[in-house]
């Protein structure tokens, strides 16, 4: 039980960076450029880890707790997911719930930090990720109660495991809309283009990336992995909904998750290089789309069920 | 094949819950042509363990006429009408997105309650077209411009050719092909009024009456 | 063969208008098509064309009642039509067109015995018909236009529904054509019945113009002109109620008159009540025969609705208001044209200059709103009647109340216009013999059928009523 738990974390914590240095690579590519290393992410990293935090008069303790509970909430959340053929340390029966919850805490801490340092802009950015994080939790929520019905279980390892009985013959057409929102949610999530670019170093056009304007080294790379972190999770969620091997041969099961992780990464690289971020006022109505996409999912669920 | 025709319907009311969410009416028409390029596929995935002629020149006719020409006499009537390119909505686009989320719950719980004789091939096809229809209704009622309520009579009849298609065979080619093409002429002659409204504006050239037609028309 | 060509030789006509040929050859070409198609119309008075297509295309009593209307008022636009085009100066080439092709469909809404066909080419007349109301071009012709093609085309998008819902109550017949769903209505499934003739009745009531669904109606035969309005108003209205008599003998064979009969008199008491409100403020002699308009179609769901007597009344009254709107609306075309409008404010003191025509409105009055000697107060006492025999006092009282107050609303318009102080018309011209003659054979036919009903008049009105279970 220790043990799976440490390995688990030993894999996110090795694999997770890489994803993210795989986007950056096809964005690179995408727009004519050699490109940073496909281990930039890890340089990165390890840079920041080495440097000293620095902290303003006016911050208080909370700021301080605040990378070190985002990061930690992140490894919790962790446990709960299965990676493939590596099967959740942690599950029981509504662990969903602790999963949304849990992410909500993390943004709770860091929308506090951000408020913490009494920086307009920080104020600013916080606002606007806690106004889209209520559409987009609720859209992740309709996604969950969905699978939930399509697999008759509160667990999210029931949901995607390979011994889940979701599948795209049988359910097809609910799959698919869970499969589109969740994606619109995935990108909203981890601030992605159309929706935030991760890259802007614009104040006024930030989400989330201004929230950590005043975070440096170690903190900062807290963050920086805990966003790392998030996305793997995600991304380890949306795969195995839309590559449900189920077969017995551990070794296919882990070389198809791994595939499907880089085939999202690539794919949110393409989407990031193709298209524009969206004006601001239009997020709402893109996270509305996929509560809306969501709702059907749900429906057509109920339909079939 | 039961997944692609399933995955058809879904697309179809996906498309015309975008329509609903779009703020540019080119993005609309554009919109309505994938719209219609599903739907022109369906009667080929319904059948397709064999394809009949009858099947192909629906399906061909359905292409041509509501994914090229139908969309093309669109874009004609809006380039030659000078109006601004944002759909004016009576209720916020994000209103609309739940609203139009509602009313697809709406036209399932209908559907719950209406029996369908003999087995068609999916049971998404009913409760699907009449989202469809009801979508289009709301395009049509909430969006002020005329274009908007063109495509919005488009959006419902495409939902009306779902339903058509996708429960049953009993009509002969020829009263479809009727159909399709009273469609046809029904857009073209909305796009000529349309030209002559236009016209008469800037005939007029009283600035004022020409922004108030540009709202309502 | 007959029926084919009959539909043929008008789209033949239209074509050949289309081709640029001077102004005066197109009226004389809807001249010649409207007295071919009607010495053949009057021919199946002595017996009826054989089917047609596989039996799509038969010809049964109410279809030749629709199709003697439609061709009547042909004739009668089209003589109108010589006169009125020596004056007007205005390109008719997009007019007479549609014209010759609403004639067409018009022609084949009355002969379709296919369900899915009917719909084709009711949905076809509403396209021809657009075009007539935009003649003048103006603002307010346009605006009436595009809220004409919305409406009707959303009404007749639910009647497409409609028709698909009845082709799945008829799932075990799997046909459309009427007499194979009238012989195997018990295999009918009832539910998808009912939602069928909700939709349809929806639908064509649009186009029928019905009360809630009328808002089209003033505008559009407030802007078009009279020859247009004619022909919408007592040719294409009726083929839509062609059409609900159709769903009318459906729901006759399977049992559901009643469920059938109490949408029709709700829709009929509101065609009745919101007309008599909306008269009171009109100023527009043409608005407001526009209103009396939805008050005949009122009359024509009631009488259908209360069945019995009633659906007699209803067919005579289809005949009869068919020749009214000839009066009424002719004599305000050609009021509009000799005055360039047909507000009250404009016009007054007609019976001084232009004698002719005051008298004629005097007559549209009159037999628009269903006086004696005028069939149409024989037609309207049918369908009162009925409505006392089946018990709907109440009913019959505010049908009454509602006619009494169309009436003075009418006449309070014509009133004026005839004997106000006279003012100067905009565009002064003489009576012209074509128009005048026009308008008074209608008159004449009018007074003719309420003092003395023919005797195959009446019995094909049975027939027709009896296919309609009365």
């Amino acid at each position: 039980m220790i043990l799976s738990i440490f390995f688990h974390w030993f894999f996110v914590c090795l694999t997770a960076p890489f994803f993210l240095g795989v986007i950056g690579r096809v964005k690179a590519f995408a727009s004519g450029k050699v490109g940073p290393p496909l281990l930039q992410p890890y340089f990165d990293l390890g840079k920041l880890f080495r440097k000293r935090s620095i902290y303003s008069r006016n911050m208080t303790w909370v700021f301080r707790l605040a990378p070190a509970v985002t990061f930690a909430a992140m490894l919790a959340v962790s446990l709960l997911v299965p990676f493939g053929a590596l099967k959740a340390p942690v599950q029981f029966e509504g662990d969903i719930l602790l999963i949304v919850g849990v992410l909500a805490l993390s943004r709770f801490f860091m929308i506090a930090a951000a408020m913490d340092t009494g920086f307009s802009m920080e104020g600013m950015g916080a606002s606007r990720e806690a106004f889209f994080a209520c559409l987009s939790e609720v859209a992740l929520f309709m996604n969950f109660i969905t699978l939930a019905l399509l697999a008759h279980s509160l667990s999210l390892s029931r949901m995607l495991g390979a011994d889940s009985p979701v599948s795209w013959n049988l359910l097809g057409p609910a799959l698919l809309l869970v499969v589109a929102s969740f994606f619109i949610v995935f990108l909203a999530e981890n601030c992605r283009i159309p929706i935030d670019d991760p890259d802007t170093h614009l104040e006024l056009t930030m989400i989330h990336e201004v929230m950590l304007l005043e975070h440096g080294g170690v903190d900062l790379a807290y963050m920086f992995y805990a966003a790392a972190v998030k996305f793997f999770i995600f991304a380890a969620i949306l795969v195995p909904i839309i590559l449900p091997v189920q077969t017995e041969y551990l070794c296919v099961r882990m070389m198809s998750f791994l595939g499907g992780m880089l085939g999202l990464s690539v794919l949110v690289g393409i989407v990031e290089s193709s298209m524009a971020r969206i004006r601001l006022d239009r997020v709402r109505n893109l996270l509305l789309i996929s509560f809306a996409l969501a709702f059907f999912g749900l429906i057509v669920a109920l339909w079939r069920g | 094949m039961t997944t692609w025709i399933d995955a058809s319907c879904i697309l179809i009311v996906f498309f015309a819950l975008s329509i609903l969410a779009t703020s540019r009416i080119v993005g609309m028409i554009q919109i309505f042509v994938l719209q219609s390029f599903v739907l022109s596929l369906m009667p080929l995935f319904l059948h397709a363990n064999a394809i009949s002629a009858h099947d192909l020149l629906l399906s061909f006719g359905t292409m041509l006429l509501k994914a090229a020409l139908v969309p093309f006499v669109l874009f004609w009537a809006i380039r030659h009408i000078s109006m601004r390119s944002e759909v004016k909505p009576l209720i916020g686009l994000g209103s609309s997105i739940v609203c139009g989320a509602l009313l697809i719950a709406g036209a399932f719980w209908v559907s719950l309650s209406l029996r369908l004789p003999g087995r068609p091939e999916t049971d998404l096809g009913l409760p699907c077209s009449l989202a469809t229809v009801l979508l289009g209704f709301m395009i049509m009622v909430t969006r002020t411009r005329a274009v908007t309520q063109v495509i919005g009579y488009l959006v419902i009849e495409n939902g009306i050719f779902l339903f058509a298609v996708s429960l049953f065979d009993a009509m002969p080619t020829l009263i479809e092909l009727g159909i399709l093409l009273d469609i046809f002429v029904a857009v073209f002659i909305m796009a000529i009024v349309l030209n002559h409204i236009n016209e008469e504006f800037e005939q007029n050239s009283d600035i004022a009456s020409q922004s108030k037609m540009g709202e309502t028309f | 063969m007959i029926l084919s060509l009959l539909i043929l030789t008008p789209f033949l006509c239209a074509v050949s208008v289309l081709l640029p040929v001077r102004r005066m050859f197109r009226v004389w070409m809807l001249c010649a098509a409207a007295v071919a198609h009607n010495a053949v119309v009057v021919s199946f008075w002595f017996r009826l064309p054989p089917a047609e297509w596989n039996g799509y295309l038969v010809l049964d009593p109410l279809g030749l009642i629709v199709l003697s209307i439609v061709s009547f008022l042909f004739l009668f636009v089209s003589v109108f039509g010589i006169g009125y085009f020596e004056h007007e100066q205005r390109l008719n080439r997009t007019f007479m067109t549609c014209l010759l092709l609403l004639l067409s469909t018009m022609t084949l809404v009355t002969v379709s015995y296919h369900m899915g066909l009917l719909w084709v080419a009711v949905e076809t007349t509403t396209l021809f018909s657009a075009p007539l109301i935009s003649f003048h071009r103006s603002r307010g012709s346009l605006e009436a236009t595009w809220k004409y093609l919305l409406v009707c085309s959303v009404g007749i998008a639910l009647a497409l529904m409609g028709t698909f819902f009845l082709a799945i109550a008829a799932h075990d017949v799997r046909t459309l054509l009427l007499p194979s769903l009238l012989s195997a209505a018990p295999l009918l499934s009832v539910n998808w019945l009912k939602l069928s003739v909700i939709f349809l009745l929806v639908g064509y009531g649009c186009k029928m113009g019905l009360a809630p669904m009328h808002s089209w109606k003033p505008e559009a035969y407030g802007q078009a002109t009279g020859m247009a309005v004619v022909l919408m108003a007592g040719g294409l209205t009726q083929c839509a109620f062609l059409a609900i008599l159709r769903v009318s003998q459906i729901c006759f064979k399977t049992g559901l008159s009643d469920f059938f009969s109490s949408i029709l008199i709700l829709t009929g008491v509101l065609s009745l009540v919101v007309p008599a409100i909306f008269i009171l403020a009109e100023k527009n002699v043409k608005r407001s025969f526009s209103y009396s308009s939805i008050e005949h179609m009122g009359i024509l769901a009631l009488g259908l609705g209360l069945g019995g007597v009633g659906i007699f009344g209803a067919l005579f009254h289809m005949i009869n208001n068919a020749l009214a709107k000839v009066v009424m609306f002719l004599t305000a075309g050609s009021i509009a044209q000799k005055y360039g409008s047909s507000r009250v404010d404009d016009v007054r003191g007609l019976i001084k200059t232009y004698p002719v025509t005051g008298l004629f409105l005097i007559v549209a009055l009159l037999a628009g709103t269903g006086m004696f000697p005028f069939a149409t107060f024989h037609s309207e006492l049918m369908v009162l009647n009925a409505a006392v025999i089946s018990g709907h006092y109440v009913l019959s009282g505010v049908a009454v109340l509602c006619l009494a107050v169309m009436f003075i609303g009418v006449s309070r318009i014509v009133l004026e216009m005839v004997h106000g102080q006279p003012t100067e018309p905009l565009l002064a011209k003489k009576e012209n013999p074509f128009m005048n003659v026009a308008i008074a054979a209608a008159a004449v036919a009018l007074v003719g059928l309420g003092l003395w009903m023919p005797q195959p008049l009446e019995r094909v009105l049975r027939e027709a009523a009896a296919l309609l279970g009365a």
